[in-house]
């Protein structure tokens, strides 16, 4: 393993400490929490979310105005401990209620889901939303085999958005639910990763292969093919994200393309202009877009290809402004 | 039983437990590392510290008072599934102590029926789906099946072990239904389950803490239960 790092226990607080000092203007960490320098004035919905950590900048990356309250970050790649989101779902409770951002993975879903209910308990307006829009895992009619990859980040945006405005958790929740419904994501990885405190090496690609469908740890999810061009790629993945949307000429689209760690945003911005033409010959109309690195997997080389149907409310609040350490919108 | 052994039993089941999933935390990762990101190891270490701190808290209130914090500690780590599972099984236990349940066969196998009774509340995972409940769940079968044949705790809890070990051993022909190794599918075969290898390690580790501390005057059989 190739990396500089210390001691491997102490990952996961070191990088917190770090990116707190350097955005230090935006959050900070307390408890082992990342919260706003400048808290949500009271009165409005609350964000939360929470996720294991070694896939930075996210989760934390997108804590601030317009988008999350609070990101409880766990270990490396291991979901942080339901009593710390209980923490997190305590330390922002106010009249206007909470909403708590899940992403489908196995650990993620038992600490938030004990987190709720131990919320519940204790009588905090607390609902949740959970994101699993990778169409790698399963038909959309079986969410619960379907991972949260890099959609999460775009519910924060538009209804963090919506929080801002000062709606209603009912609405803020529906709105969240919406974006969720409507995204579709699939991954590619033409290499593997390392997990930094093991060492071990996660889901190897042979030279020359690559592996659609491969999730936010490495983990196999299907189809290991010939390296192809990003032209190829971009066709092929667009395909069958346009198929699971079921989009129609005359939608709009926001296309992110999400780098996993080694893939360099020179291949993102021509495989986003490869996807966009794919929509553009079928009459879909791409209006907001994005590359870059918000959800990695290490070192791995590969991307998300991120699709999200969208209407005139959720376009607006995708523009609305945002101010976190990863995602700025003026 | 008096209440002071079953205090001192249940200290050295959890340090038993302890020093069996740290005498075997290679072989977890390496377990791990077959379907997995290798970590497991490293996240039961993580749990078992949790239990330690618990102890060191701990001024000789009890075992119901011993499990919740037991629990309570393991809620807090990060440690992805195991965090929330073996928390939800120590409530679990916490709530079987709570009702009076003593270390003998019967309430031994009510108290971990409590914890399968908590886990489902969180997870859908049975039997062959490759997760720890292939362990637990033969586990609990065979307390209840010893302390209706009348045996002592030390027994009931070998045969616990025994079926847990042997749970987790056929988990690696199955194909894993849950965490990350889903993903793999077929590809899943060929190692057991961490989870269920590391909740027959913490069983052997109680049964070979009562065997050691009691007799079989503290420990007799149970003819009439």
């Amino acid at each position: 393993m190739q990396k500089f790092i210390n001691q491997p226990d102490d990952l996961a607080r070191e990088l917190l400490e770090g990116f707190a000092q350097v955005h230090a203007g935006k959050v900070r960490v307390t408890d082992g929490l990342v919260v706003r320098t400048e808290p949500k004035p009271s009165g409005k919905v609350a964000l939360v979310t929470l996720g294991g950590s070694g896939h930075e900048p996210a989760l934390s990356g997108f804590v601030g105005e317009g988008m999350l309250d609070i990101s409880v970050a766990g270990d490396i790649f291991a979901a942080p401990g339901a009593a710390r989101v209980l923490d997190a779902l305590r330390a922002v409770d106010n009249p206007a209620g909470t909403l708590l951002v899940i992403l489908n993975h196995d650990g993620d879903m038992l600490s938030g889901n004990m987190a709720l209910e131990m919320a519940a308990e204790e009588h905090l307006n607390v609902r949740s939303v959970v994101t699993c829009e990778d169409v790698s895992g399963g038909p959309r009619s079986e969410p619960a085999n379907r991972r949260g990859l890099v959609g999460c980040i775009f519910v924060y945006k538009v209804a963090g958005a919506a929080a801002e405005q000062g709606r209603s958790l009912e609405e803020v929740a529906a709105i969240a639910q919406r974006m969720a419904d409507n995204s579709a994501t699939l991954a590619v990885a033409a290499s593997g990763a390392t997990h930094p405190q093991s060492g071990q090496a996660l889901g190897s690609v042979p030279t020359g292969e690559m592996i659609i469908g491969m999730g936010q740890h490495g983990e196999a999810g299907g189809g290991q093919q010939a390296l192809a061009s990003a032209d190829q790629t971009a066709a092929l993945m667009i395909d069958v994200l346009l198929a699971d949307l079921e989009a129609k000429p005359g939608d709009r689209l926001a296309l992110v393309i999400n780098g996993t760690g080694a893939t360099t945003l020179m291949e993102q911005y021509i495989v986003w202009r490869a996807a966009a033409a794919v929509c553009a010959e079928r009459g879909i109309e791409v209006v907001r877009g994005a590359c870059g690195e918000y959800l990695t997997v290490q070192e791995q080389a590969g991307f998300q290809m991120f699709v999200a149907r969208l209407d005139d409310e959720l376009i607006e609040l995708w523009d609305a402004p945002a101010n976190t350490p990863n995602w700025t919108v003026r | 039983m008096a209440q002071d052994k079953s205090y001192q039993a249940w200290l050295d089941m959890l340090n038993a437990a302890q020093a069996q999933i740290a005498d075997n935390e290679e072989q977890l990762g390496a377990l791990d590392a077959h379907a997995g990101d290798g970590d497991h190891g490293a996240s039961m270490n993580r749990a078992m510290g949790a239990v330690q701190e618990a102890i060191a808290g701990m001024q000789g209130e009890g075992v119901e008072e011993l499990l919740k914090k037991v629990s309570g500690n393991l809620l807090r780590i990060d440690a992805g599934a195991i965090g929330p599972l073996l928390g939800t099984l120590f409530r679990g236990l916490a709530k079987g102590a709570a009702e009076g349940k003593g270390l003998n066969a019967g309430g031994l196998a009510d108290m971990f029926r409590a914890g399968l009774d908590a886990l489902r509340g969180q997870t859908k995972a049975q039997p062959g789906d490759k997760t720890l409940m292939d362990a637990l769940v033969p586990a609990v079968e065979a307390m209840e099946g010893a302390a209706a044949s009348g045996a002592n705790a030390r027994s009931t809890l070998a045969q616990a072990a025994d079926a847990a070990a042997a749970g987790a051993a056929a988990t690696t022909d199955q194909v894993a239904k849950y965490g990350r190794a889903r993903n793999l599918g077929e590809q899943s075969k060929g190692a057991a389950d961490p989870g269920a290898t590391s909740l027959s390690l913490m069983l052997r580790g109680f049964a070979d803490a009562v065997r050691d501390l009691l007799d079989d005057d503290d420990d007799p059989e149970t003819p009439n239960a």
